[in-house]
């Protein structure tokens, strides 16, 4: 079986987390920027390790503009399957 | 005066006693050179100590028995890693990689002096083996 290929839509270390204990990564880690804004649901972490996630807020940091992500539980697959339960023509 | 290029991280350091040598530290894997790198690039954009920027990486301890930050809950809470490395404080300090108690508790920055590949190779040595993550893809 060849396995899938994941593709963040924005890179981060999971386990980086700063004083709001949200993940935290740079705007500019994100492959398409203008799809991060609060509320939206991405795709966080790297092609290891990532998970779903909430976009939070975008704070502007002395070393640019950092995103807080809330990881939602639960793998990409779980919500792909929701999708195709839920969804019909 | 020019504006800081980074933040400080001084601020954000947690007062606590030191952690025990036997404490397990989890750092999520697999712990790749590259990787890590890009982790402590990222932190060493972010942030300065005292004035200084730093090279790091997150990892948690596992400082209690029982709860979230116990063994047990730091594994469910990285569930979306497959595994994990598990030294102990006392393993990562031998190797010279000290840990600041940052942000919130159980979260500590693993101090590198750079994030070159020398320093690196030694992280991923000192990190140690790879241990499976009984928590990983459990669908909740």
């Amino acid at each position: 079986m060849e396995a899938t290929v994941v593709t963040p839509d924005i890179t981060c270390d999971l386990m980086d987390v700063d004083e709001t204990d949200l993940v935290w990564t740079f705007l500019s880690e994100a492959r398409a920027p203008d799809l991060i804004e609060p509320g939206a649901l991405v795709l966080a972490g790297d092609t290891d390790a990532s998970a779903v996630a909430e976009v939070v807020d975008i704070v502007d940091k002395p070393a640019g503009k950092v995103v807080h992500l809330r990881l939602l539980p639960g793998h990409i697959e779980a919500y792909a399957a929701l999708v195709q339960r839920v969804l019909t023509d | 005066v020019a504006e800081p290029t980074r933040e400080e991280l001084r601020p954000r350091l947690r007062t606590e006693p030191s952690l025990a040598d036997t404490v397990v530290v989890v750092r999520g894997g697999p712990a790749k050179a590259r990787q890590l790198t890009t982790h402590a690039e990222r932190t060493h954009k972010a942030f300065q100590l005292d004035g200084v920027p730093i090279w790091g990486v997150s990892v948690f301890a596992a400082i209690d028995d029982i709860g979230p930050a116990s063994l047990d809950g730091l594994l469910q809470r990285l569930w979306s890693y497959r595994v994990v490395h598990l030294p102990t404080v006392g393993q990562l300090a031998d190797a010279g990689f000290p840990l600041l108690p940052t942000f919130a508790r159980p979260h500590f920055t693993l101090r590198l002096t750079t994030a070159d590949e020398i320093e690196i190779d030694r992280l991923v040595v000192a990190l140690g083996p790879e241990n499976p993550n009984r928590y990983h893809w459990i669908k909740r």
